[in-house]
């Protein structure tokens, strides 16, 4: 026991460099957020506020625009993980269970779809966004450009992490539905979608978030205040600005990480599987 | 196993194609038209005019700040993977230790995962302003400072900063990798090599770095082409400035084609960054398995 003790401290000895710097901004966030506007240009400038002002959060709600951009970032991420999963699901079931030919192909696809990131690409999706028409404009500053191209680049990571999982789902017990009659088809749908939902909910959170934190493609596609996302209103409210209202700034970027953050603490173990595997075999 | 053989060949494929339907619908006609435009003359409106060949390339190329920005894209990517696996292979080993917390521990490292780059930026770039950042005040409260430091002002300053930002947001996904290559090395081979008298460093060169090989190869991999088209850390940081100072080849792009009204040419760097990262790729994967076959 007392070995263990020793041994834990060494860790978290070696560990805490990168601990602090790792927190570091997070207090950064925390405390500028709670100072009222007086105390952030104050030299010498300190870490806690003298006053804790709660009400920044109230101010940053209307000052960022927060109530529309949060909407417009849980539509387009619920959508897109949506739009991913379900063209993604059965490419990863094909990949766990079926030794096709072109198995390697695909993945050698996936790879190149990895490397062709949107802001890559960024030039030319705009031109294709400009060039559907859709209602009396075009995709260009429509959620639905957005939404696709989400899920299009999103479908590697998705079915990476499902195949990986798919392939420890046990084959027996499909196959012993077979031979109780049951159809192939139905099989998938009685007996290994129960047992592969975890995964699934896993891989949809870890693409929402994704979608969630993009940056570029938004930024780009999107122009009218009312279909902004939470990246994009924050880095409005910094960039170009003559004076930063940095209080209500960190308000704005905690609330948006928060909640994000806590479930991703909860579900990361689950990365390390899914990803590892699915990235080297 | 009962279903006629015959049956089985298409279905595979039919399940795939939904997701290669999507895919290349959103990326082949983005490279069609990145071609297209980079070979004509783009209007800074989109107009495009004639047929100019190769004159976007060539324009490209006698513009300093390009080859700057390219020579900053080596230097980016190298020390940002180079840091990043550097800190994530310890990371990884002392992560997969037993030991008190170890939840917590992990928990925290993975964390600037979960942020979006963009707010870490945007949280960074205010913490390291010049006279109200923590970052000054914290290094001028133990005394490692007299004054304040101009961190992104100063190109030579701003750019590592940015690096180091880099490799922090990094670690989380090379830690990740790591970890699941350790997870598959089974205990009993250092158990052995304990019993044989291997020291703790030769255990950790003989057994865990080639078992790890497959692991961090691909960590390496993925981290070059994540790295090298990272776009919101100089973007939000220093928009490539001051002076150009801090400009590598996605920021310029994204420049040269939304803020300087030149497409046609930002189009050409696009190619010529999809070329770049296509060489980069299969050089990579054709060593990759000779030095994966040594080491099994």
């Amino acid at each position: 026991m007392s070995l263990k003790m020793k041994r834990s401290l060494w860790c978290w000895l070696a560990l805490s460099p990168l601990v602090v710097v790792i927190l570091f901004p997070f207090a950064v966030m925390f405390f500028t957020a709670l100072k009222p506007a007086e105390e952030i240009f104050v030299y010498p400038a300190r870490w806690l506020p003298v006053q804790w002002r709660w009400e920044n959060f109230v101010d940053m709600w209307t000052a960022a625009n927060f109530g529309v951009a949060l909407r417009n970032s849980t539509v387009i991420s619920l959508l897109s993980t949506a739009l991913a999963l379900s063209v993604s699901l059965p490419a990863a079931y094909a990949l766990a269970r079926f030794p096709f030919r072109g198995r390697g192909v695909y993945r050698q696809f996936l790879l190149v779809t990895q490397m062709l990131s949107p802001i890559l690409l960024v030039v030319g999706l705009f031109r294709l966004a400009a060039m559907i028409p859709y209602g009396d404009g075009n995709l260009v500053d429509s959620k639905i450009g957005v939404i696709v191209s989400y899920a299009a680049f999103n479908i590697a990571f998705a079915v990476w992490m499902l195949s990986s999982y798919f392939q420890t789902v046990p084959r027996d017990l499909e196959e012993s539905a077979w031979l109780e009659g049951c159809s192939r088809t139905k099989a998938v749908f009685k007996v290994f979608l129960p047992l592969a939902v975890p995964a699934i909910v896993v891989t949809a959170i870890f693409t929402f978030i994704n979608a969630w934190n993009e940056f570029a493609v938004v930024y780009t596609l999107i122009r009218s205040p009312e279909n902004k996302t939470l990246t994009v209103q924050v880095t409005d409210m910094v960039a170009g600005k003559y004076v930063v209202q940095w209080h209500l700034v960190m308000a704005a970027t905690l609330c948006a990480t928060l909640p994000v953050s806590v479930v991703f603490a909860w579900l990361q173990r689950y990365l390390v599987k899914g990803l590892a595997l699915g990235a080297v075999k | 196993m009962s279903r006629p053989a015959s049956l089985r060949p298409p279905a595979p494929w039919l399940l795939i194609v939904p997701s290669l339907i999507l895919a290349l619908f959103i990326i082949s006609y983005p490279i069609f038209n990145i071609v297209y435009q980079s070979l004509h003359e783009v209007s800074r409106f989109g107009a495009i005019r004639d047929f100019t060949g190769l004159k976007n390339f060539f324009t490209i190329f006698d513009d300093p700040a390009f080859l700057d920005a390219m020579r900053r894209t080596v230097v980016w990517t190298l020390f940002v993977v180079g840091g990043t696996v550097l800190i994530s292979v310890p990371v990884a080993l002392v992560l997969n230790q037993d030991f008190h917390g170890r939840g917590v521990a992990r928990t925290i490292i993975m964390l600037p995962w979960s942020v979006s780059l963009t707010m870490t930026a945007v949280v960074w770039r205010w913490a390291f302003n010049d006279d109200y950042g923590m970052v000054n005040v914290t290094l001028h409260r133990l005394g490692l400072i007299a004054g304040p430091i101009h961190w992104l002002a100063t190109p030579e300053l701003a750019f590592p900063v940015e690096i180091a930002v880099g490799i922090l947001v990094s670690i989380p996904f090379t830690v990740t990798i790591l970890l699941g290559g350790l997870s598959s090395v089974p205990g009993d081979i250092y158990e052995a090599a304990r019993i044989d008298g291997a020291s703790a460093w030769q255990q950790f060169r003989k057994l865990t770095l080639p078992l790890m090989r497959p692991f961090i190869n691909m960590a390496i991999l993925l981290n070059v082409i994540y790295v090298f088209n990272s776009f919101p850390i100089i973007w939000v940081m220093t928009q490539g400035g001051p002076d150009n100072g801090t400009h590598i080849l996605v920021t310029y792009l994204y420049e040269l084609g939304f803020r300087l009204g030149r497409p046609g040419e930002a189009a050409a760097v696009s190619l010529i960054m999809l070329i770049m990262l296509f060489v980069f790729s299969m050089v990579y994967l054709r060593i990759q398995p000779k030095s994966s076959g040594e080491a099994a």
